[in-house]
């Protein structure tokens, strides 16, 4: 089923992935009954440390995926094996080294040690998203530039590149470069900010972007035999459009941290293009899926791939949108709305990409030619839906936050914040599960895929059965489409006009009405929007095998107009 | 595809001026950076921000990063979203607050716990404040926070802070509430304490432990039971350990809070930080309550414990001594 057999690396890349997300998602669990009960471990395990783990694993399993993916597709992109696999081997136990070790590191917060040495802090530097220490940053950077090297020496030479190739070598050129503006202690507050998101922005939105759209274009080019000129196109515009919009957009990270006021203009209006690259992204993953009709082999790397770039664009795309203006910026701004975002926009784009390779490319490495997805199409659901819950929890929970810590001045959290918060808190808890569950069966699925006994399907019949195409199930229509994500948009200035109303007097005065029935109908509303979406979009595809014959003008002209 | 095709003649005449307006981006952001840390724009630098004239605002900044406040706080509104934003802290409760309030994380400050700490010489020289009222007026923060909350539990973990590090931080946090943020956070137009949401001391009581007042109602019940002179000076001394704060860092048992626990300690012999070692008894005691850095038990940092040797008489001392001799170990 490969053709190169340094391909072979890729798995155990997914397997530590798949460890790491288990552990960080159990944290996930552990920092929400944390939030309910701010006493739970309290002097044990600190709610700082949990949170510092969870963030850090969260970016560690996401470049395991991210590194698992690009070694899979390295050798097809280039056309022969890597370059140096030996390298690799040593980076799979540099890589679980440095994760140990960081997890060590960051515990020692509780203590108060850092570790300064040459006024740098060595073991950890306690800062969000950038809590490694110097030991590990610098064995992270190794481990970023044998990256890099390994795939570059790979590809061959750079005048016959295509789009991808462009993508990836200057994605994981990048992944190195902007993590070294995070190696230095910086004592000004605005200054050490201005830096830290160079590494978490740029990071995140321009080079994680960029290998997101590389990988989602290779992925789609392998699954449905895309073409690779049309998927060329839209990788390089993509990729042109995240950093046309991105480069300026980071500037929403300058509004409130002692830079200066002109921020709030270029970060507004440049972040507010942003979500046009995902949108783009979005609606290739559609053409593409429905250029040829061919039945899907492998439906949960589909799932996910699709629940990748669904959940990019809600969001990332629009709940970043929603938060990116000063004026609703100000308001969103340090509150729970922000997670809220982060969650579903980090887990959705990056994590459902790495969740979708390996359900590829696991079972093409095994060998295994016909395995039971049912496991695969479950965990999906729970995942997706869980994170939609977790997204809810927060958005909800954040709008009354803001009401009282901004609006009325209430800062005490314990007394005043907590009692309010409190049935967001719980819903959070129980999200959280619901994604745990379905973590679980996944990492259960994917470890044992292949080298379990298959489970005979109930019957033949309902094997083989295959959904009518019509009601839910017929054809998604470009235009169909097109309404759906329009309807998402639609929620989505609902909650935009909610964050916008908090500068109205009236709410200012102390009536929260307006917020409040915005945020109870944009949130819900975009979420279940998207949920209803995913499902629709699933049923059309599951029904092709009983519409393969089935005219294709429609598609055909929605992919000619491309 | 032929390279003299239109169709990619325009595609690449598209791609080339897209890179060009990338190139012209990049160029606007390095210039809106270097403007934004010209010296002329007059935003503080944190080298230039002490406290009481000794401690350093960059000193303060490696404490801060070095627990991780991060972690469950914000500053300028990044980090976790546990606990409350810090950026203008200072501003709001002032240093003498602070200083009382983070070496006992675990329980809010008392106004005989914040009394203590404005005869710090320190606090003094920095905002030339002696006197309670005059405190309050400047620091209306710190009035609400000891009546709402004083002697409460705080949901934050005690952290056992090195010598000078408490007063590092407040000239960190003196730093970030001079930065000019923009306006942000937005100023509340209304008094929250007037809203029904604002319902904070009674919630907390409901949920039972944690909201506890300390050191109050077991003294009033046996202060009843037993009227000789003895049981009156331990009430008196009980009274005195919850109104001043003394059980934020001090247990009733022999666990340790922030420092050591009182439970079975009197009578005992303690080895010192500095290598000797000392039989707990009176005279040990009555100095550990007004010269705390005169004997420190090994194992415990130096310059955490205030003196208390100006807010109370010689007599309130006696009673305190008394309680803690009363305390047997459970």
């Amino acid at each position: 089923m490969i053709q190169y057999q340094t391909q072979r690396l890729s798995v155990r890349f997914f397997l530590l992935m798949l460890v790491l997300l288990l552990v960080q998602v159990a944290l996930g669990v552990v920092l929400s009954l944390q939030q309910a009960d701010p006493s739970l471990l309290s002097g044990t395990l600190n709610f700082n440390i949990t949170r510092s783990q969870h963030v850090n694993l969260g970016v560690l399993w996401i470049l395991s995926g991210f590194i698992g993916t690009l070694l899979f597709v390295g050798p097809i992109l280039a056309k022969r094996e890597l370059v140096a696999p030996w390298l690799i081997r040593l980076l799979f136990i540099a890589l679980i080294g440095v994760t140990v070790w960081n997890a060590i590191a960051i515990y020692f917060a509780q203590q108060g040690i850092a570790g300064w040495w040459l006024g740098q802090p060595w073991i950890q530097e306690g800062l969000e998203y950038l809590e490694a220490g110097r030991i590990a940053d610098v064995l992270i950077l190794i481990a970023f530039v044998v990256i890099a090297l390994v795939i570059v020496r790979t590809f061959p030479h750079y005048k016959t590149w295509n789009e991808i190739h462009w993508g990836l070598a200057i994605g994981v050129t990048a992944l190195a470069a902007m993590w070294v503006f995070g190696m230095f202690f910086v004592g000004r507050i605005d200054l050490q900010e201005y830096f830290r998101w160079f590494v978490v922005h740029y990071w995140v939105e321009g080079v994680w972007e960029v290998i997101h759209i590389s990988l989602i274009g290779i992925l789609l080019v392998l699954m449905f035999k895309a073409d690779v000129k049309a998927v060329g196109y839209a990788v390089f515009w993509g990729v042109t459009l995240v950093w046309l919009s991105g480069l300026l957009g980071n500037a929403h990270h300058y509004f409130w941290v002692g830079t200066p006021e002109f921020w709030q203009f270029w970060g507004s209006l440049f972040s507010a293009l942003e979500p046009l690259p995902l949108i783009l992204c979005f609606w290739h993953m559609y053409l593409d899926a429905h250029h040829d009709r061919k039945p899907l082999v492998n439906k949960p790397a589909f799932f996910f791939l699709l629940g990748s770039a669904v959940l990019e664009m809600v969001g990332a795309g629009i709940l970043g949108f929603t938060m990116t203006f000063a004026l609703t910026n100000v308001w969103s701004h340090g509150t729970w709305v922000t997670p809220s975002h982060a969650h579903l926009a980090m887990f959705g784009t990056f994590g459902m990409l790495g969740l979708g390779a390996a359900y590829w490319i696991v079972p093409a490495i095994r060998g295994v030619k016909d395995f039971d997805q049912r496991f695969g199409q479950l965990s999906f659901w729970l995942v997706f839906l869980g994170m939609l819950g977790i997204a809810f929890a927060f958005a909800i929970g954040g709008t009354v936050q803001v009401f009282l810590y901004r609006t009325l001045g209430l800062d005490w959290f314990g007394g005043d914040l907590y009692p309010q918060m409190m049935t967001y808190k719980v819903l959070l808890v129980l999200f959280g599960l619901v994604f745990l569950s379905g973590v679980l069966l996944l990492v259960f699925d994917l470890y044992t895929l292949g080298h379990r006994v298959r489970q005979a399907a109930p019957t033949e019949a309902l094997a083989t059965y295959t959904p009518p195409a019509t009601g839910w199930s017929r054809p998604l229509s470009g235009f169909e489409a097109g309404v759906w994500l329009l309807s998402m948009w639609v929620f989505g200035f609902v909650i935009t006009l909610g964050l916008l109303s908090f500068n109205l007097p009236r709410v200012q005065l102390g009536d929260p009405t307006l917020p409040y029935i915005a945020a109870g109908v944009g949130y819900p509303g975009l979420l279940i929007v998207t949920l209803l979406f995913v499902w629709r979009f699933l049923a059309s595809l599951e029904a092709r095998e009983a519409v393969s014959e089935a005219p294709m003008t429609r598609v055909a002209a929605a992919h000619a107009a491309d | 595809m032929p390279l003299d095709d239109p169709a990619v003649r325009n595609e690449t005449r598209r791609r080339r001026t897209a890179l060009a307006l990338l190139g012209l981006m990049a160029i606007v952001f390095i210039v809106l950076s270097g403007f934004s840390f010209v010296s002329s724009r007059d935003q503080v630098t944190p080298d230039t921000v002490d406290y009481a004239s000794t401690y350093g605002a960059v000193d303060g900044k490696r404490v801060f990063q070095s627990y991780n406040c991060m972690g469950c706080h914000t500053m300028v509104g990044n980090g976790a979203y546990l606990a409350p934003d810090l950026t203008d802290t200072y501003e709001l409760v002032g240093p003498a607050y602070l200083a009382a309030f983070l070496p006992s994380a675990g329980r809010w400050p008392t106004e005989a716990a914040l009394l203590v700490q404005l005869q710090d010489p320190e606090q003094v020289s920095e905002t030339g404040l002696t006197d309670l009222a005059d405190y309050y007026e400047r620091y209306p923060g710190a009035r609400e926070r000891v009546a709402r909350r004083g002697g409460l539990s705080t949901y934050m973990p005690s952290l056992s802070f090195r010598e000078g590090e408490v007063k590092h931080l407040v000239a960190f946090l003196k730093y970030t509430s001079l930065i000019d943020t923009e306006g942000w956070p937005p100023v509340p137009k209304v008094d929250g304490l007037t809203f029904p949401q604002a319902s904070g001391p009674l919630a907390l009581a409901a949920a039972g432990e944690p909201g506890s007042r300390p050191g109050s109602s077991t003294a009033a019940v046996s202060a009843t039971e037993a009227p000789d002179s003895t049981t009156t000076a331990v009430v008196r001394g009980e009274e005195l350990a919850g109104q001043l704060g003394c059980l934020a860092c001090h247990a009733t048992d022999s666990s340790r809070l922030v420092g050591p626990g009182w439970g079975g300690r009197y009578g005992t012999v303690t080895e010192l930080a500095d290598g000797s070692s000392t039989t707990i008894d009176e005279a040990y005691l009555r100095t550990a309550i007004t010269d705390p850095n005169a004997q420190v038990v090994a194992g415990f940092p130096a310059g955490t414990m205030p003196s208390y040797a100006q807010v109370l008489s010689p007599d309130q001392v006696d009673d305190l001594v008394t309680f803690i001799r009363s305390l047997e170990q459970p």
